[in-house]
C-alpha cells in the first residue's frame, strides 16, 4: 500500500495548496462563466437554438478552461525547485503522476460541475433524464483529458514556450473525447434512451484508460534527467 | 595529451582506511559528448565531511547530482561500505539527504506541513513526534505553523536541512548551502552543520565559502574541469595559506 | 565509410524516386484512363493516396524508433525517428494540399470533413508537436525524450481518432483498394497507383537516408565544437 500512500500524499498536497490559494479554481471558474456570456452573444438566437449547441459549448469550455488551469499544475512545483526535491524521494514516478492527475481531476471536476450549472442556467437546459449516465460520460471524458494534460504539462513546464505548447500537443488527441462526449451529451439532454449512448461510453472509457496508461508509463521519461 | 603539474598537486587519493564508507571510482558524466564530470575518485570514512571547492563550471553540482541519484553517471561507480550502489535506485535515495541552494519547499504549505509531506513520501510513521523534534533541532519550532513563503532565506535553509535529515540518511549532500545567507544566518547554519558531524553521517559539502568549508572539513578537495585536481586530509592543510593554494590550483588549469 | 555509403545510397534512391515520380506523372496524364464517375480531377488520386500511405508509414517508423529509443537510449534511433518524421510531414503536407484541391473540383467546396483528411490534418499537427518539443527545450537530451513521448502517444491515439472520425458521417470516396473483396480498380489504374506508391516509397527512403546521414554529421560537429 506504499504506492497508494504516495498517490494520496501527492494528490493531497496539491489539493491542500489549491484549497489555500484558490487560484486555479477562481481563474477557471471565472473563465467558464464569462465564456458562457460571450457564447451567448456569439450566436444568433433567432437562427440557432442554444439548447442544440449547448453540449458542444460546454465541452469546449471545459477543454479551454482545463488548459488554463491544469496546464499550470507543474508551475507550483517549479517555484522553489520543489519538484526536484520530490524527484529525489524514493517514490515510483507513475505514482507521482497519478497523484497529480487525481488532484487535477478533482479541481477540473469542480469547474466542470460549475460549467454545467452555469450553462444550464444561461441556456435553460434540462439535465433530468439520466443524470448518472451523464455523470459517467463526463467523468470518463475528464479522466482522458486530464490524463493527457498532466503528462504534457510536465513537458510544457520545462519548455521555453510554456502553456502555449499545450494546444498543439493535446488538441489533436482530444478529438475522440469531443466527438463521443458531445454526441452522448446531446442525446442525453434530448432525452434519448441510455442504450443509444452505450457505444459512446465505451469509447470514452477506452480513451480514458489509454490516456492514463500512456501517461503513467511515459511520465518518467518526461521528468527524468 | 599530458599537462604539466607541480609535484604538490595530487590527483590520487591517499586515504588510509581499508573499507571507507563512501567511495567514488572513476565517475564520468557526459552531456552530448562533453564531460561535465571527467573522472572523479575519492574515499570518505564514516562520519567525515568532504568539502569540495572549485570555480563555476567545474562540475561540482553535476557530481552532487550523480551522488544524489538524479543523474546517471556515464561511467564509474559509487560504493557505500564497499558495496556498489545503483545511484538511480530508489533504495539509494532512502539513504541520502540533499540540501541545495534551492529550497525544495512549497511556499504555500506551512513549515510542519512541508516536513510531513516529505515524511509521508518516505514512508515514515512516527511523524507526530519526529517533526517537532527535527524542527527544534534547527530552532524553527516556533514557526511550525507559518507558511514557508513568510520565512527568511536563512530560515528556509534550516528547514531544508531539517527536511534532508528527516529520514536519518547515512549520507548528506549539500550544494552551496551558504548561498544568499547573511552573516548571522550563515553562522546559525554553521552550528547546525557542525551538529551533523556526529560520527555517523558522511557528508559531502560543495561550497564557495573557503573559510566555512575548511572549518567543517575532514577532507578537502578542489574540483576543476570535472576532476579533483587536489584532494587531501584537513590536517595537511594550512588554513592561512589555503586561499593562495586554491587560486594556484584553479589557475593552473586555465 | 559506412556513412558515406549510406548517403550515396540515399542520393541514388532519391534521384530514382524523382525519376519514378516523373514517370508516374506521365502515366497519370497520358496513359491511365479517366475514371467514370469523378472525371479528370480523380487523377490526383495517384498522388494523394501514395502520399497518405507514406505519411502513415513514416509515422509508424517514428513511433517504433521512439519506443526503442526510450528503452535503449541509442542516439541513432532518435536520428532515424527525426529523419522519418521530416519525410513524413512532407508527404503529409502533400496529402493535405491535394485533398482540398480534389474536393474543390469534385464536390465544389474546398474543405469537407472527410475522416481521412481530418485524420491527416491532425497527424500533421502531431508531427508539428514532435518537432516543436525538440526546439523549445533547453536541454537537447530532454528534447529528444519529449519528442519520443509525443511520437508514441501520437501513434496510440491515431487509431482512436480514426475510429471516432469515421463514426461521424463521411463524404469521402469509399476505399477502392484496401477492401476485403480486393481492389476494384481497372488494371491500368491499379498499376499506376502501385507505381505511384513505389516511386513515393523510393523517394521517401532516399530522403530518409540523406537526412539521417546529415543529422549524424550535424551532431558530430556540435559535439566537436563543445569539446573545443
Amino acid at each position: 500500500m506504499d504506492y497508494l500512500r504516495v498517490v494520496w500524499t501527492v494528490a493531497g498536497k496539491d489539493l491542500l495548496i489549491e484549497f489555500r490559494t484558490r487560484e486555479r479554481v477562481v481563474a477557471m471558474g471565472s473563465f467558464v462563466v464569462l465564456v458562457g456570456v460571450l457564447f451567448n452573444y456569439s450566436i444568433d438566437t433567432a437562427i440557432v437554438r442554444p439548447q442544440e449547441i449547448a453540449p458542444g459549448m460546454i465541452w469546449m469550455t471545459i477543454i479551454l478552461g482545463g488548459l488554463l488551469g491544469v496546464g499550470r499544475t507543474f508551475h507550483l512545483e517549479e517555484e522553489d525547485g520543489a519538484f526536484s526535491g520530490v524527484l529525489q524521494a524514493p517514490i515510483p514516478l507513475d505514482a507521482l503522476y497519478l497523484g497529480k492527475m487525481i488532484a487535477n481531476l478533482v479541481i477540473l471536476g469542480v469547474v466542470t460541475v460549475l460549467t454545467f450549472v452555469v450553462f444550464g442556467l444561461f441556456f435553460d437546459l434540462q439535465f433530468g433524464s439520466h443524470p448518472f449516465v451523464l455523470g459517467t460520460v463526463v467523468v470518463l471524458g475528464l479522466v482522458g483529458f486530464v490524463g493527457l494534460l498532466t503528462l504534457f504539462s510536465a513537458m510544457s513546464a520545462r519548455s521555453t514556450m510554456g502553456e502555449s505548447l499545450l494546444p498543439i500537443l493535446v488538441f489533436p488527441l482530444l478529438v475522440p473525447m469531443v466527438i463521443f462526449g458531445v454526441s452522448a451529451t446531446n442525446r442525453l439532454l434530448a432525452g434519448r434512451p441510455v442504450s443509444e449512448v452505450a457505444g459512446n461510453v465505451r469509447m470514452l472509457g477506452a480513451f480514458a484508460i489509454l490516456s492514463v496508461a500512456a501517461g503513467a508509463i511515459l511520465f518518467r521519461h518526461v521528468v527524468e534527467e | 595529451m599530458s599537462d604539466p603539474r607541480p609535484l604538490a598537486v595530487r590527483e590520487t587519493d591517499p586515504s588510509g582506511s581499508p573499507t571507507p564508507t563512501l567511495e567514488a571510482r572513476g565517475l564520468v558524466r557526459e552531456f552530448a559528448g562533453f564531460p561535465a564530470v571527467d573522472g572523479v575518485d575519492f574515499r570518505l570514512d564514516a562520519g567525515s565531511l568532504l568539502a569540495v571547492f572549485g570555480p563555476n563550471g567545474a562540475g561540482k553540482t553535476t557530481l552532487l547530482r550523480i551522488l544524489a541519484g538524479i543523474l546517471r553517471p556515464t561511467r564509474g561507480q559509487v560504493l557505500l561500505d564497499g558495496n556498489a550502489v545503483d545511484v538511480g535506485d530508489r533504495q539509494w535515495r532512502r539513504r541520502i539527504g540533499v540540501v541545495s541552494h534551492q529550497g525544495f519547499l512549497y511556499g504555500r504549505l506551512t513549515v510542519a506541513e512541508n516536513l510531513e509531506f516529505y515524511g509521508r513520501l518516505f514512508g515514515l510513521s512516527d511523524l507526530a513526534q519526529r517533526v517537532p523534534e527535527r524542527l527544534a533541532a534547527v530552532a524553527l519550532e516556533d514557526r511550525a505553523r507559518s507558511e514557508v513563503r513568510t520565512l527568511s532565506r536563512g530560515m528556509r535553509q534550516r528547514l531544508a536541512l531539517a527536511r534532508a535529515l528527516l529520514h536519518d540518511p547515512e549520507v548528506v549532500l549539500l550544494d552551496e548551502p551558504y548561498t544568499g545567507l547573511d552573516a548571522q544566518a550563515a553562522s546559525v547554519l554553521r552550528e547546525v552543520l557542525s551538529a551533523l558531524k556526529d560520527g555517523r553521517r558522511t557528508v559531502v559539502l560543495v561550497t564557495h565559502n573557503l573559510r566555512q568549508g575548511l572549518e567543517l572539513a575532514d577532507r578537502v578537495a578542489i574540483q576543476v574541469g570535472g576532476r579533483f585536481r587536489w584532494i587531501e586530509d584537513r590536517e595537511c592543510v594550512e588554513a592561512s595559506t589555503f586561499e593562495a593554494l586554491y587560486r594556484d590550483v584553479v589557475e593552473e588549469r586555465a | 565509410m559506412a556513412r558515406n555509403r549510406l548517403r550515396h545510397t540515399g542520393v541514388a534512391l532519391a534521384v530514382l524516386g524523382v525519376l519514378g515520380t516523373i514517370l508516374v506523372e506521365w502515366m497519370v496524364f497520358f496513359w491511365v484512363p479517366t475514371e467514370r464517375t469523378m472525371g479528370i480531377a480523380q487523377r490526383i488520386f495517384y498522388v494523394h493516396v501514395p502520399s497518405a500511405w507514406i505519411a502513415f508509414l513514416a509515422f509508424g517508423i517514428v513511433a517504433l524508433c521512439s519506443a526503442v529509443y526510450l528503452w535503449l537510449k541509442d542516439d541513432r534511433l532518435d536520428m532515424a525517428a527525426l529523419a522519418a518524421a521530416e519525410g513524413g510531414i512532407a508527404f503529409c503536407t502533400i496529402m493535405i494540399l491535394t485533398g482540398p484541391l480534389w474536393a474543390r473540383v469534385s464536390w465544389g467546396t474546398w474543405w469537407q470533413w472527410e475522416p481521412r483528411l481530418v485524420l491527416t490534418l491532425l497527424m500533421w499537427f502531431i508531427y508539428l508537436g514532435y518537432f516543436m518539443v525538440r526546439r523549445v527545450t533547453e536541454n537537447p537530451e530532454q528534447g529528444k525524450r519529449f519528442a519520443a513521448v509525443v511520437g508514441l502517444i501520437g501513434v496510440l491515439d491515431i487509431p482512436l481518432i480514426h475510429v471516432s472520425v469515421l463514426w461521424t458521417r463521411s463524404l469521402h470516396p469509399q476505399p477502392v483498394v484496401v477492401k476485403p473483396e480486393g481492389p476494384t480498380l481497372d488494371p491500368e489504374m491499379l498499376i499506376t497507383l502501385m507505381a505511384g506508391l513505389a516511386a513515393a516509397l523510393v523517394l521517401f527512403t532516399g530522403l530518409f537516408l540523406i537526412r539521417y546521414t546529415v543529422e549524424c554529421l550535424h551532431r558530430e560537429v556540435a559535439q566537436r565544437r563543445l569539446g573545443v
